[in-house]
């Protein structure tokens, strides 16, 4: 029964796959799209789904939509303006240093989100992290500072806090 | 400079010299310009319910050459596939049936979560290409292909003990595989064994009824064609392609020195 519940959230994004690929929808589109969706869930539910509770909260949901705008539309575009103007400076003023930074989320899929913004804004590449103690390292191209609170607050305080509200 | 040069000059002369046999006809007859017969019947065919004794009920014709028109060119391509997938389970069939226990942890757990996910939507689309292959171009051959991506990347990035933790074992996979085998065999006489036992006429690798024979696979399904047989052949191919994948997958991620142990013996001529 709990595997089930697991295959709730695995079902549904199965199924919007399904259609966005085959990219019709017409019943036998619908019927096969159903099947398959039920059967690649409850497959992959136990890889995908630690607590089924979590995975179907709408407020979860609500905060993931809300970071994925928030992180393309405010967090790139101001990476992006930084880097353009690091790179277009006649002096190239560069502090490239690697820096510990402390996260406070646990959860994996928090610590994958937290890194993969880091690494996926221009200037900042997550290169290792100690789960245990909720550390990653991260080269950043403008070290504005070394402290690990510091960095914390300039890097990955909004991402850190998301993902906390959306995983842990 | 001057080596570079004349390297240049080099290649582009034979460049030159193979265009000119290929345009004099000297390595063989070229293609010609317009569409042959055979291409225009094909085209023409498949999909036209007006002559339905030769035609297929399914919109994709390169679906139907293989599997309808050509079927039997397709099942000899299938059982040389198969038997070097055979084959190579048989070279390797001590480490198959004892599988090592390595400790491996896999790769990171960022990479881990991403798999994950990418696992998911690997085995939809491949599933999406298989079902589809009667209607757009795919098939099962294709999809199985892709889905065999899935479980390639989870023995690298969860490591062996993964599949072991989960029951997914050899012999499993390899039920999955000869059970496939099995109903594709078993579709492409499905109508000739009906035939039989009703006494009418009925061929091997029938699809639609043909003049001497009013057997025929379903045309449609909802609201699509179904291309009668080929959606059978499709799914069929689908699993067993990529149980046979995944198979030999499992067995060439083995250890270095297993691998090497299992053929240690050629040499010495046993």
């Amino acid at each position: 029964m709990k595997r089930l519940y697991k295959s709730i959230v695995p079902v549904i994004l199965s199924f919007i796959i399904y259609v966005t690929y085959t990219g019709s929808l017409r019943l036998y589109d619908i019927f096969t799209g159903v099947l398959v969706a039920l059967i690649v869930g409850i497959l992959t539910s136990s890889l995908l789904v630690e607590d089924w509770r979590k995975s179907i909260s709408l407020r979860r949901f609500s905060n993931l939509v809300r970071f994925a705008l928030r992180y393309f539309f405010i967090d790139e575009v101001k990476a992006h303006l930084l880097l353009i103007r690091l790179s277009l400076s006649p002096k190239l003023d560069l502090r490239p240093a690697i820096v510990k930074i402390p996260i406070k989320t646990r959860d994996d899929y928090g610590i994958t989100l937290v890194s993969l913004s880091i690494t996926n804004t221009p200037g900042t590449v997550v290169i290792d992290l100690n789960k245990e103690k909720g550390n990653i390292y991260v080269h950043w191209i403008y070290a504005k500072t070394t402290e690990p609170e510091e960095s914390y607050k300039e890097v990955s305080k909004v991402f850190d806090e998301y993902a906390l509200k959306i995983f842990d | 400079m001057l080596r570079d040069f004349v390297f240049m000059s080099l290649l582009v002369l034979i460049i030159l010299a193979l265009t000119y046999l290929t345009y004099s006809g000297g390595l063989g007859d070229l293609p010609p310009q317009d569409i042959r017969t055979i291409a225009k019947n094909y085209l023409n065919l498949t999909y036209n319910q007006e002559v339905s004794w030769l035609w297929t009920a399914s919109p994709e014709a390169v679906a139907a050459i293989v599997w309808d028109y050509r079927g039997l060119d397709t099942l000899f391509e299938t059982v040389v596939f198969y038997g070097a997938i055979l084959a190579a389970l048989t070279l390797f069939r001590s480490i198959a049936k004892a599988p090592e226990f390595v400790s491996s942890t896999g790769l990171s757990l960022i990479v881990k979560r991403v798999t994950a996910i990418v696992t998911l939507a690997i085995l939809t689309v491949a599933a999406s290409t298989a079902l589809h292959g009667h209607l757009t171009p795919g098939g099962g051959f294709q999809g199985g292909a892709i889905a065999s991506v899935a479980p390639l990347l989870l023995l690298v990035v969860f490591g062996k003990q993964f599949f072991i933790g989960r029951k997914i074992t050899y012999s499993k996979m390899l039920s999955v595989r000869n059970i496939s085998l099995t109903l594709l065999g078993f579709t492409s006489v499905a109508l000739l064994v009906l035939g039989f036992l009703i006494g009418v006429e009925g061929y091997i690798f029938q699809n639609q009824a043909k003049t001497v024979s009013n057997l025929s696979y379903p045309t449609h399904f909802l609201d699509v064609p179904l291309g009668g047989s080929l959606i059978f052949f499709n799914l069929f191919e689908f699993l067993a392609v990529a149980s046979g994948f995944t198979l030999v997958f499992t067995i060439l991620l083995s250890r270095d020195d297993t691998l090497r142990r299992e053929l240690e013996g050629e040499e010495r001529g046993y």
